[in-house]
């Protein structure tokens, strides 16, 4: 397809399989036109670069303040702000961005969808607040906030609270204290959350297609997406090929940061008296997150239930339960929707397809990671064990649709793979592997060899030791570390939306819903999606204490 | 010099009480330890003083000053108690230099910048720490660190000096070098200094007076070698001294006011004091420090006991012997080296005029000497 546009283009004669650099020229240097390159290329990546800045910053600020008030102050509500607030980050990273739709969209811009604000309060926000760079960067900052929070949290949890005492004694105030010793120690796990976010947000694909694109606010992902269909896919992979090159950029960033400050990670505390710091006016600051928390992670899935409830958007007066329960064919979109969600083959197929593929790739996943992690507490300290935890979040970084498309062209090559369900656990697989290895080497790690050891002595075999002392000791790091994949995979779009069709998975029959406007079966999907997360996270977290920020190495 | 107050304060969390109802005057100048098992309520104290922790309720006085009251809702912030604050683990800045840690408290006073730095120099001197000026704290060995700290806690001239069981993370020889240098800097500087510790031995050498709690509760307030010597009660004499206080149920009977019969081992003895007995007739708990059971050769002194050798323990300038007598395993200990053959017999008196008695319920009722009943 590239090749006869070219040719005619450039009045060439390039035939399928030649090698060319067109693709670089015409998409960077302005080769075909500047504004060409412009608009699909240098544009985009300025998009993509604002937009993630703006977001790890609102990460860092939200999920840090959050975390300093969590571990340091006596904030009310602390059960219900920590456990609540890791909604967002288990919820699909759209979800949010459908909620924004859902309340902001207005007569006065895009398609005329009537949002919940306008519907009850007449209120019309401009063009900029509802699509474009604004919406996204808010989004996917808050999207990544729990994520920065886990981490913070974290090192803040295990800093020596002693270390701060000091600081109190020697009459340094609260403000000094925070900004010449609690920063200072927390900066590594700052900057690797900016670095980590900064790559998420560059890699999203979900956000900016419901919030941007109808603005006309493109980023590397959509662009990439958009040429992809369009056919001009050597343009495609060359944006894949700058996403990864900006992913491996990121991570050669936080080893260079991160490895300085070595001295830094000495710092684990064992003080065990922490007297929280008296906040002034407790009850408001209280109050006031728990209702933000409450638009962040209830109040979208009540949202989703309405919207999925009314015949016509934003009117509450046209309640119907058509959209879940009809046994028949809905009818009055220009496309063919099917019988409700509840009897709905197709949706029913994508939502068991979708879940047996992140049961599977959580399976593997996590029993590879325990394996690897194993093997890597066995070696303390060699090689491995370091370029182990240096790769890790390598994959991580690599944009999940530029995975996707890299898996594609390896796909076309091996055609017995394309299109499979083996392909997708293998791309899945890959993606979420480093992760869940570094997850078990720290949970591994954590026990001492000795415990191996006294096992060894009585004779138990290698199978013994480890059903029956290693993993029921770190049992629920151990089902974290099959918890994160399966959730992160079930609410997994961008990684597989090249790859297979929209009736396979949950995720990409949504976006099919979502990008031909039915919006109720859009919003009900998403509906399911959270309830099975949340079901899912909740029920394993109650029978074995697993949990999302354990398999992120929170704790 | 400053003078601590503690008027009848409590600290509960939740249904847990740490700290119940203590009263304490610490007197200018004074080097107080705070001792006793853990979990009995010391460091709770103590940071209840700094100000690291919020009493649940009473009353505390620094300096004339009440830094915290209950009744008046007073609470004065760690930073404006004008005390430094010794951790058990350091807690020095992982990302500061050893310079850096001790100039941070001057800084914050907002001295003026070669005040500082010959401050520091100054401490660094004294903690014979200099060539370390430059260094982070995790190139430093446990004890640099541990003279880092308390260059920093002592840079700003606190008047009052806390430490949280500071010598507990160093190994043994150098523990005894601290102790011997603390005393010295206790000496030097005139501050008051509290100090908290599960070590009864370091309690003895160090402080000018022991404050010894149990779960919470004030068990005596006192010199060291008056803890020792007569502690108030079963609880105190079990928890000072090494090897423990022996303790012998006997039953007594008294026959005037200072003197009574003591059946001790199935034998008679009479007991003879300098104070009145003002306890009932019928059970007691006799207490005998182990340098107060010298063993002898048989029939070289008067009222001697038999017993049998259960182990010995030399240690080179004294010895432990573990006698077993009529049921009882005790403790003697003789200076010198001794060995004797396990079950061998022994023969031993009780000397001295530190013989305790202890009621039904612990408290020490009595002291004084015992004599054999021929």
């Amino acid at each position: 397809m590239d090749s006869m546009m070219y040719n005619s283009l450039f009045g060439l004669h390039l035939k399928k399989g030649d090698m060319t650099f067109l693709n670089f020229t015409m998409l960077m240097l302005g080769k075909y036109s500047a504004e060409y390159s412009t608009s699909f290329f240098w544009k985009p990546l300025w998009n993509s670069i604002r937009m993630s800045t703006y977001s790890s910053l609102i990460a860092l600020l939200v999920g840090g303040v959050i975390a300093w008030l969590i571990t340091r102050t006596d904030i009310r509500y602390k059960k219900f702000i920590s456990s609540v607030f890791v909604f967002p980050y288990i919820m699909p990273s759209w979800t949010l961005a459908l909620v924004w739709k859902n309340v902001f969209a207005n007569s006065q811009v895009g398609t005329g969808i009537t949002g919940m604000l306008e519907s009850l309060t007449g209120i019309c926000v401009p063009s900029w607040f509802v699509y474009g760079i604004f919406p996204c960067s808010v989004v996917m900052g808050i999207h990544y906030a729990p994520f920065a929070y886990i981490l913070i949290g974290g090192i803040l949890r295990n800093m020596d609270a002693n270390l701060e005492e000091a600081a109190t004694i020697l009459k340094a105030d609260r403000w000094r204290i925070i900004r010449k010793v609690t920063l200072p120690i927390v900066l590594p796990a700052l900057i690797s959350t900016v670095l980590l976010v900064f790559s998420s947000t560059m890699a999203s694909y979900a956000v900016p297609v419901f919030v941007g694109s109808p603005g006309d606010f493109y980023v590397m992902s959509t662009m990439l997406r958009s040429l992809y269909s369009s056919s001009y896919s050597g343009q495609s992979y060359v944006m894949t090929l700058v996403l990864v090159l900006i992913g491996i950029g990121m991570l050669a960033l936080n080893q260079a940061v991160i490895g300085k400050r070595k001295s830094f990670t000495t710092v684990t505390g064992k003080s065990g008296q922490v007297s929280y710091i008296r906040l002034k006016g407790n009850k408001v600051i209280s109050i006031v997150i728990v209702v933000l928390l409450f638009f962040m992670a209830i109040f979208p899935i009540i949202s989703f239930a309405l919207e999925s409830l009314c015949e016509v958007q934003g009117d509450y007066s046209t309640f119907t339960l058509k959209y879940w329960i009809s046994r028949e064919e809905i009818g009055g979109f220009h496309v063919a929707v099917g019988k409700g969600i509840l009897f709905n083959e197709t949706i029913l197929g994508a939502l068991w397809g979708s879940i047996k593929l992140s049961a599977v790739v959580s399976l593997v996943v996590g029993t590879a990671g325990f394996l690897i992690g194993y093997g890597v507490s066995k070696n303390r300290g060699s090689k491995l064990a370091t370029l182990l935890s240096n790769v890790a979040f390598f994959p991580y970084l690599i944009p999940s649709m530029a995975f996707g498309s890299i898996f594609l062209a390896v796909s076309t090559k091996l055609l017995f793979l394309r299109g499979t369900f083996l392909l997708l656990v293998l791309v899945a697989s890959i993606k979420y592997l480093p992760f869940a290895s570094r997850s078990g080497a720290s949970a591994m790690m954590q026990l001492s060899g000795e415990i191996e050891e006294a096992a060894v002595i009585v004779g138990a075999p290698w199978r013994v030791r480890m059903t029956r002392i290693l993993f029921p000791i770190q049992k629920s790091s151990f089902i974290s570390g099959y918890l994160l994949p399966f959730v992160s995979c079930i609410r997994e779009l961008s990684l597989f939306i090249l790859l297979t069709s929209s009736g396979t998975l949950i995720t990409t029959l949504l976006s099919y819903f979502d990008e031909r406007n039915v919006v109720q079966m859009s919003n009900g999907i998403n509906l399911l999606i959270i309830l099975v997360v949340l079901i899912v996270n909740f029920t394993i977290n109650k029978l074995t204490g697993a949990s999302i920020d354990k398999g992120i190495g929170g704790n | 010099m400053p003078e601590i107050i503690l008027k009848n304060i409590s600290k509960k969390w939740g249904g847990f009480t740490a700290v119940e109802n203590l009263d304490l005057v610490i007197e200018d100048g004074a080097f107080i330890t705070l001792l006793g098992p853990s979990g009995c309520g010391k460091t709770t104290t103590l940071r209840m003083i700094a100000g690291l922790e919020t009493p649940t309720s009473g009353e505390i006085i620094i300096d004339g000053k009440t830094v915290f009251s209950s009744d008046k809702g007073i609470n004065i912030s760690a930073a404006k108690r004008d005390v430094g604050f010794l951790f058990q683990n350091y807690a020095l800045w992982p990302h500061m230099t050893v310079y850096q840690n001790i100039a941070f408290g001057l800084e914050t006073l907002k001295w003026k910048k070669p005040d500082i730095e010959k401050r520091v120099k100054e401490m660094l001197e004294t903690m014979q720490i200099e060539q370390f000026e430059k260094r982070y704290p995790a190139e430093l060995s446990g004890g640099q660190q541990q003279r880092v700290a308390i260059a920093r806690t002592l840079a700003p001239r606190p008047k009052v000096l806390f430490m949280d069981e500071p010598l507990s993370n160093l190994d043994a020889k150098l523990r005894g070098e601290m102790r011997t240098e603390l005393k010295r800097l206790h000496a030097d500087t005139g501050s008051t200094f509290v100090y908290v510790t599960h070590d009864q031995l370091e309690a003895m050498t160090m402080a000018t007076k022991i404050c010894l709690m149990k779960e919470g509760v004030l068990q005596q307030y006192d010199p060291p070698l008056k803890v020792y010597s007569y502690p108030a009660n079963r609880f105190v004499a079990d928890f000072v001294g090494n090897p423990t206080m022996n303790f012998i149920p006997a039953k007594v009977r008294k026959i005037s006011e200072t003197k009574a019969d003591l059946e001790l081992f199935g034998e008679k003895f009479v007991y003879t004091s300098k104070e009145k007995l003002e306890f009932a007739d019928g059970d007691v708990t006799v207490g005998i420090r182990p340098e107060y059971l010298p063993i002898s050769e048989e029939g070289e002194i008067a009222g001697q006991l038999k017993g049998s050798a259960y182990s010995t323990l030399p240690a080179g300038m004294e010895t432990t012997v573990r006698i077993k007598v009529a049921g009882s395993l005790l403790s003697s200990v003789m200076f010198g080296s001794l060995d004797y053959k396990v079950d061998s017999d022994i023969y031993f008196t009780i000397q001295g005029s530190k013989i305790l008695l202890f009621g039904t319920d612990g408290t020490r009722v009595a002291s004084g000497s015992v004599r054999k009943v021929e």
